[in-house]
């Protein structure tokens, strides 16, 4: 059976190539996010041994809060621990580190980098040193008030030179230096595609953090001690009271190695579930493909059965076709993985975001992985038309043509109802309590009901999405309609892939049109004033509390208040407090109060939502513990109690409350009422100075700000486009595998129509408008099943506060054009092979 | 139409292969079939009697000499308009897969007229359904027909655009022969009644003997011709040409 497989495979090489690229399609995009993931986090690896590599010991405060999504946030120490570790013996030299916010303004007065998403902008300490993080590369480091160096890549970016001015905004405000200097971190010129703007020592506190506060010491020793005895030595130096722990350069190496694994991880499960999906979706070309190759070699199989081949022996030589095809197809994915990987990093590197340089990391996990994953679906999917090959009895040997029998069994609709009962049983028992954990297992059930219903319902679709084109190109039409629906099985596989793309990007469109709804929402009840000031720190500082104050004594303005958010520990857990100005919030912005009035929120006093009090079984009086950053623990009373939690969250403070700490606070936004009578045009020339004045900041009008707000569902966007892209590429691939093997098998009727009168251009329209209908198919059905899952989902996040779901209309209607041209697309080669179909062989064999 | 001739062949040959490999499917045959009368092409297997029909109704490309249809000289047309011309000018009945399975017996009836968006003489239409016999059976799938019902939707097919001449190969070859005699008798009806031009292909002399006019075809070349023949008559001049 080797021998007569193998033969078959080689006869056949038009199939062969065929077969393998669905394999190709589904391996390539596992292999190249395994190797993108491996070489971007072996780069990050070396990219801090690299920086590290001088730095003995690590000084930092043991006080730090964990927040969510894995951010923290480690308290600073004072100035003078410098001169206290530079006396320990063994110490060579030191350097005093500080991350904070910084935006460097460029020439044409825009900020350098992408506002609000793309890579942080830092600012940071650039001295001297023997273990520095960042070297010169041209001039030399900050000295005094008035000097700043900048990061290589920033610098080309803004075309500074040295001797320009810049202007950096920061904390403390927007100022112009000096450029003295261009360092590099590492061997790259700018870690991650972030911009970095360096200080010296004493303008770097007081411009980007707090005057006497650093975040952290790196050490140099003198070779005198070990890198462990050395860290000792300095942890017994300082007095326990600091609170601070001492790390070798080892340690920190590896926790800035891991913390940014951890962060790549996300982004490597993306990509990884991106490609499971893929190779999925993928596993439907390659299951038609065999049932289609299986139908068309019936009289060969039918022959070797008369002949005295066993059932299994056909069925083993179908098998082995697809071990071949699925390890060549494995194998060749393997490599266009590794193209692809490249092509990721290009694409990175073209949106700004500049890799350090290292080898492309082919694990060998990647390597098993992608081909025995690669093998194990190819052969699965070929499992069942292998055996249905093997069932095929000997007299259709004798037959005259070899079509596709097309039985649609009672059985398969009532299982595949069955499925979809399962599913929405599932789904309402969720819906009315059960657990949101079962909802997976509800949408999977109803996706497979609706797989398996495919071949039941893809007849009438077919036909029903067809007749345009029957109005539209007469004869032509009604071939191409009833060629659509004349194999439902073949046509519903070929649609699958369109339609689970389909189904997903709808779904998450559904689900980013209802968040964007909420937030319109929440936003447009609580906020009440006429324009608003936003802050793109993104937790690196915000806006000064003072320009809320400034803009309140304006005589435009109504009040003017400040939000604000502050990081603490209650019970030992990190939480968000969000921080008002009492006196100035009251009509401006919105909290739904349900009990107390503003004026009861002190620097003794706190707020919680309705939520909270109701599950934690609050009431005023009550009193909660809060660990401040700087380990005060403030006791705070219960004042207060709102009702609207989705912007402020369960806790809400004043924002005297920092006061007396040593915890900077900072406004995220302002909200700003106008008098009455102050038309638009001056009250944004009058506010627009003001925020000038602090150089941070984004005046926008009530409109504008609301529309930002609900924009940052747009990050769920990329999300889309990454899953349409993929969708787009397998349903093109399946759909033209499936439309050249009918092409293929309908070489006589081809013929006969051209003979009889059909012209070139007339072939290409059929063929054209059988795919179109075969993608329609897959997106009408892909819509209503995402617009169903994606208002589960919704339903499911009722918890979180999304209450409305909307429909994606805009997104859906793009869909449908989409899916109409990549019907178009994919008809191009195979209308270009049908033109192509020799009439005289095509009538004359019989 | 005042031309006698629907289509003439002039010196046509057509030659496969090159030097020693070289073999003469039509070796240098000039014929003309008659406006309005029914003629049959004879000849043994390889004998080149499909390659010429082939050639004459734009299927097959000839290496020398000239066709005309209706007056038009064939070499001469591109791919488009040769498509045209079979569509407007040429009927078709083949011996198997005639029709188109997902269309109905009135569509594949229609078939030319439709890729011409063509509407078409209705009354003629509905003469030649009527002559055929198929009036009940035009919903119909090609699959839901017997062998004979399809073949009369060829003949149909073929007859609905008023070509000026219609070609059949073996039209009768997959039938029993009194389906196949059935056929013969609406081609016979369709040229003396409707005034069709017929020329077909076919290796029995029985349905030979429906036409006016037998073309004998030996090795590419024309071997005779029969007027008025009769199954016994057709024998007799085969066994003379040695068949």
């Amino acid at each position: 059976m080797w021998r007569i497989a193998l033969k078959g495979i080689l006869g056949r090489k038009a199939r062969l190539v065929l077969t393998s690229l669905a394999v190709i399609l589904g391996t390539s995009f596992l292999s190249g996010t395994a190797v993108f993931s491996a070489t971007l986090n072996r780069t990050f690896d070396n990219l801090f041994s690299d920086v590290f590599r001088n730095v003995d010991s690590y000084v930092r405060s043991t006080q730090v809060i964990e927040a969510d999504f894995g951010a923290e946030e480690r308290q600073r120490i004072p100035v003078e621990l410098i001169d206290l570790v530079k006396q320990v013996p063994g110490v060579a030299d030191v350097q005093a580190d500080i991350q904070a916010f910084a935006r460097i303004i460029g020439k044409d007065g825009k900020p350098l980098g992408s506002e609000g998403a793309g890579p942080p902008t830092f600012g940071g300490v650039g001295q001297e040193f023997k273990g520095a993080l960042w070297t010169i590369s041209e001039g030399r480091f900050a000295l005094g008030p008035t000097e700043v160096v900048l990061d290589e890549a920033s610098a080309k970016a803004g075309k500074f030179v040295l001797n320009d001015k810049v202007k950096v905004v920061a904390q403390a405000g927007s100022r112009e230096f000096t450029l003295v200097g261009i360092a590099s971190y590492g061997d790259v010129r700018s870690p991650g595609g972030a911009t970095f703007a360096l200080f010296d020592l004493n303008t770097a506190q007081e411009f980007l953090a707090k005057p006497g506060f650093i975040d952290d010491i790196l050490v140099s020793g003198d070779g005198s001690l070990s890198d462990k005895e050395l860290a000792t030595a300095i942890n017994a130096a300082i007095p326990s009271s600091y609170k601070t722990e001492t790390l070798t350069g080892a340690q920190i190496t590896k926790e800035t190695q891991d913390q940014i694994g951890t962060a790549l991880s996300f982004f490597s499960i993306l990509l990884s579930t991106f490609s499971y999906i893929a190779l999925g979706v993928g596993s439907f070309v390659i299951y038609n493909v065999f049932s289609i190759s299986a139908a068309q070699r019936q009289r060969e199989n039918a022959l070797l059965r008369a002949i005295g081949a066993s059932k299994k022996q056909v069925t083993r030589a179908m098998l082995i076709e697809s071990v071949v095809v699925g390890l060549f197809g494995s194998v060749i994915g393997l490599f266009a993985g590794i193209g692809l990987s490249k092509a990721l990093s290009a694409l990175l590197k073209a949106a700004g975001i500049d890799l350090p340089t290292g080898g492309l990391v082919v694990p060998s996990s990647a390597v098993v992985n992608t081909i025995v994953v690669g093998l194990i679906v190819t052969v699965s999917s070929a499992w069942l038309p292998a055996r249905r090959a093997g069932k095929v009895p000997p007299l259709t040997a004798m037959r005259e043509t070899a079509i596709e029998v097309v039985a649609l069994t009672r059985r398969r609709t009532l299982f595949g109802l069955l499925l979809i009962a399962l599913g929405a049983a599932t789904i309402i028992a969720v819906t009315s309590g059960a657990s949101n954990k079962w909802l997976g297992l509800g949408i999977l059930f109803v996706f497979s009901g609706t797989i398996t219903l495919g071949p039941v319902i893809a007849r009438p679709v077919a036909l029903m999405l067809g007749k345009p084109a029957e109005k539209l190109r007469g004869v032509t039409g009604t071939m191409a309609r009833q060629n659509s629906a004349r194999n439902p099985k073949r046509t519903s596989r070929t649609a699958s892939p369109v339609l689970i793309g389909v189904a997903l990007v709808t779904a998450v469109a559904a689900l980013a049109a209802s968040i964007r709804t909420q937030i319109d929402g929440v936003f447009t009840e609580q906020f009440k004033g006429d324009y608003a000031i936003s802050t793109d720190a993104r937790g690196f500082g915000g806006l000064s509390p003072s320009l809320a104050d400034d803009i309140n004594m304006l005589p435009e303005v109504e009040r003017a208040t400040g939000i604000g958010l502050l990081t603490v520990k209650i019970e030992e857990k990190g939480q968000y407090l969000t921080t008002i100005n009492p006196a100035t919030v009251e009509g401006v912005f919105d909290l739904g109060l349900v009990s107390g009035t503003y004026a009861d929120l002190t620097p003794e006093t706190i707020f919680v939502s309705q939520q909270y009090a109701e599950n934690n079984d609050s009431k005023l009086g009550d009193t909660i513990a809060v660990t401040l950053a700087d380990a005060q623990v403030k006791t705070l009373r219960i004042a207060g109690i709102y009702e609207f939690d989705d912007i402020a969250g369960k806790y809400t403070v004043s924002r005297d409350l920092t006061k007396d700490s040593t915890v900077i606070n900072f406004d995220l936004g302002v909200y700003i009422k106008l008098k009455s009578g102050v038309s638009d045009q001056s009250a944004r020339t009058i506010l627009q100075a003001a925020v000038d004045k602090y150089g941070q900041g984004t005046l926008l009008s009530k409109r504008e700000y609301i529309d930002k707000q609900s924009g940052q569902v747009n990050q769920l966007l990329g999300l889309i486009y990454g899953l349409l892209f993929l969708s787009v590429i397998i349903a093109v691939v399946g759909i033209i595998i499936t439309l050249l093997l009918s092409v293929f098998e309908r070489q006589r009727e081809i013929g006969l129509l051209r003979a009889v009168g059909m012209t070139k251009s007339q072939v290409r329209t059929t063929v054209r408008w059988e795919s179109v209908i075969t993608s329609l198919l897959g997106a009408v059905v892909g819509i209503v099943l995402g617009v169903g899952l994606g208002w589960v989902i919704v339903y499911a996040l009722r918890d979180q506060g999304l209450s409305s779901f909307s429909v994606p209309v805009g997104t859906t209607v793009s869909i449908l054009i989409m899916a109409f041209f990549i019907g178009v697309l994919a008809a191009v080669y195979p209308a270009w092979r049908a033109t192509r179909v020799n009439l005289l062989t095509a009538i004359t064999t019989s | 139409m005042n031309n006698p001739s629907a289509a003439t062949a002039t010196n046509v040959s057509k030659i496969y292969g090159h030097g020693d490999s070289e073999v003469r499917a039509l070796d240098n045959v000039s014929v003309q079939f008659e406006t309005g009368k029914f003629t049959a092409i004879m000849g043994p297997s390889g004998s080149g009697k499909s390659t010429l029909m082939h050639c004459m109704a734009g299927l097959d490309e000839m290496t020398n000499g000239s066709v005309t249809i209706a007056d038009i000289d064939i070499a001469s047309l591109k791919d488009k308009e040769l498509t045209r011309l079979r569509r407007d000018k040429i009927g078709f009945v083949f011996q198997s897969f005639n029709l188109v399975p997902t269309l109905t017996a009135d569509e594949n009836i229609r078939l030319p007229l439709l890729l011409g968006n063509n509407k078409g003489n209705e009354e003629w239409i509905q003469k030649v359904i009527n002559t055929v016999h198929l009036q009940d059976r035009l919903t119909h799938r090609p699959s839901e027909l017997s062998g004979g019902q399809q073949q009369r939707v060829a003949v149909a097919r073929a007859l609905a655009s008023e070509p000026a001449i219609i070609f059949a190969d073996e039209p009768t070859g997959n039938l029993d022969s009194t389906t196949g005699n059935e056929i013969l008798s609406f081609m016979r009806k369709a040229v003396d009644e409707l005034g069709q031009t017929i020329v077909m292909v076919t290796h029995d002399p029985v349905s030979a003997s429906y036409a006016d006019r037998i073309v004998f075809l030996k090795d590419g070349k024309i071997a005779g011709e029969l007027l008025q023949p009769t199954p016994e008559l057709v024998l007799d001049y085969m066994k003379n040409l040695g068949h």
